[in-house]
């Protein structure tokens, strides 16, 4: 079997599973406290940043430390209960297809969830922006070009975490330790980014991205910026060891 | 009896060192802090208790909400799993029983929790402050009282997952209460009642330490019932 048929049985599986609710409600009801207290938004001249920015930015701020993560977790959690349960993995290993390649299709699922679900959140963004706006006699909505920007930027940096948590959840049987680690690896974060270690700990990075640019906009506020050096080289080994070890764990312990 | 059949049921899935190491984590949180920012905390005004619990239980509660989902969540799908659920149903046993009993087993482990963390605030308090008169009675009262106020969200996280046949659904229903529980403002008054909220309150600083109580109360006698109806509605649509 090659890749792309692999990756199609995959979305198949997924079909029923109901997730895109699951991912839908978590970015429809992030935005609700925003646009109830949008008005709040004007009352940040000390930070220096504009109305607009700052509803855009706490949106993602509060998405990007637990929510996004948290979600990951979840999408693990249903990529491999839903083939757990009933030993539909069995049959899937005694397929004339790479183990290999399976785990990839998998964790290329993910990921376009990740995308998914980011995607959902910009579109509420701008649907509760538009609401905003009407509400408070003031233009919230901001420019395609940079929302697009910043999208996929927290997607690119999601991608070291997921495959993280793809790890935990593919070599831990368990799946009350997979996503138990998971869920209390995300609580640190927001400690870790105030260190200057944040770059080793994959869980802070969409966290770090989206402050970062939160002191980028606010002109009265200092956050550490990001420095490619060496963020980008750790990340890639990361998600490089992350997607190692899990090849190597796929299935192991159901064919033992 | 029906509490030590759940005990025997979760031995070797993991529920009982999560708990341990969640309650462990969390405790880690005030002994970390104190290592890396004593000088910060030291010179406050306030008790020890009030002044440790003020700077980090927001970050141990967290620990502890998203051990509870995860557990609640488990204890129900090894029950869906390979349909061990339908033999649960034909023993001549009331499911709400079922539900007492795993949801008394989630209760005696986050008091487990809650006691090392309770360990974790007595050793900074000793430690780095000094610890007047009155200090383990307040270190009781408040405890006691983050244990009352932390019944809701079992209660409720469990139910949602003996509603949900998926794990993901459950988790997934979970995490985003955690979150909303993050998020919710401060007012109005009756949005921090929300069960996944009330973990996250301590006792020290808040006029409506009593309110908590009372609403905590209130929550369990609804989700109770809820329950029952819940399992009776089930039984008649299978």
């Amino acid at each position: 079997m090659n890749f792309l048929s692999l990756l199609g049985v995959e979305y198949k599986k997924i079909k029923r599973s109901k997730i895109f609710l699951i991912l839908f409600t978590a970015a429809f009801i992030l935005w609700i406290p925003s646009v109830i207290n949008s008005a709040l938004n004007f009352n940040m001249q000390a930070e220096g940043i504009s109305p607009e920015n700052n509803f855009f930015i706490q949106g993602f701020m509060a998405m990007s430390w637990f929510m996004f993560p948290a979600c990951m977790v979840v999408v693990t959690a249903l990529l491999n209960q839903t083939e757990r349960t009933n030993n539909g993995i069995i049959k899937m290993l005694s397929l004339p297809a790479s183990r290999f390649k399976l785990n990839i299709a998998k964790f290329v699922v993910m990921l376009s969830l990740a995308a998914v679900q980011i995607l959902i959140m910009a579109a509420v963004y701008y649907a509760s922006a538009a609401i905003a706006s009407i509400m408070q006699d003031y233009n919230f909505i901001l420019p395609p070009l940079f929302v697009v920007k910043e999208t996929i930027f927290i997607f690119l940096s999601v991608i070291p975490m997921s495959a993280f948590f793809w790890m935990c959840s593919v070599c831990i049987q368990s799946p009350v330790f997979s996503v138990g680690i998971g869920l209390a690896s995300i609580v640190p974060s927001v400690l870790l980014i105030n260190t200057e270690a944040w770059f080793a700990y994959p869980m802070s990075y969409p966290f770090f991205v989206v402050t970062s640019e939160y002191g980028r906009l606010a002109v009265n506020l200092e956050t550490a910026q990001i420095e490619l050096m060496p963020w980008i080289p750790v990340a890639v080994l990361i998600t490089i060891i992350c997607l190692g070890i899990s090849c190597l764990c796929f299935g192991r312990a159901v064919s033992k | 009896m029906s509490a030590w059949l759940e005990y025997k049921k979760v031995k070797r899935t993991g529920f009982i060192p999560l708990f341990l190491i969640g309650g462990i984590l969390s405790a880690a949180v005030p002994v970390t802090n104190m290592v890396f920012r004593a000088e910060m905390y030291i010179g406050m005004s306030g008790t020890p208790v009030q002044i440790l619990l003020g700077a980090n239980w927001q970050l141990m509660a967290m620990f502890n909400v998203l051990v509870i989902v995860t557990g609640t969540c488990l204890l129900y799908h090894i029950e869906y799993d390979n349909n061990s659920i339908q033999k649960l149903k034909s023993l001549p046993i009331h499911e709400g029983q079922v539900f007492l009993g795993k949801a008394v087993l989630v209760v005696m482990m986050y008091l487990v929790a809650l006691v090392t963390e309770a360990a974790a605030v007595i050793f900074c308090s000793i430690h780095w402050f000094v610890t007047g008169d009155g200090f383990w009675t307040e270190l009781c009262q408040n405890f006691v009282y983050m244990f009352i106020i932390g019944l809701p969200c079992i209660a409720l996280s469990l139910m949602v997952s003996e509603a949900c046949k998926n794990m993901w659904i459950s988790l997934g229903i979970g995490v985003i209460c955690v979150f909303m529980a993050s998020i919710l403002p401060e007012e109005p008054f009756f949005l921090s009642l929300f069960p996944f909220s009330m973990p996250f309150k301590i006792l020290a600083g808040t006029e409506h330490a009593v309110i908590y109580i009372y609403a905590s109360a209130a929550w369990i006698a609804v989700t109770s019932l809820a329950e029952l109806v819940f399992i009776k509605i089930r039984r008649s649509l299978e």
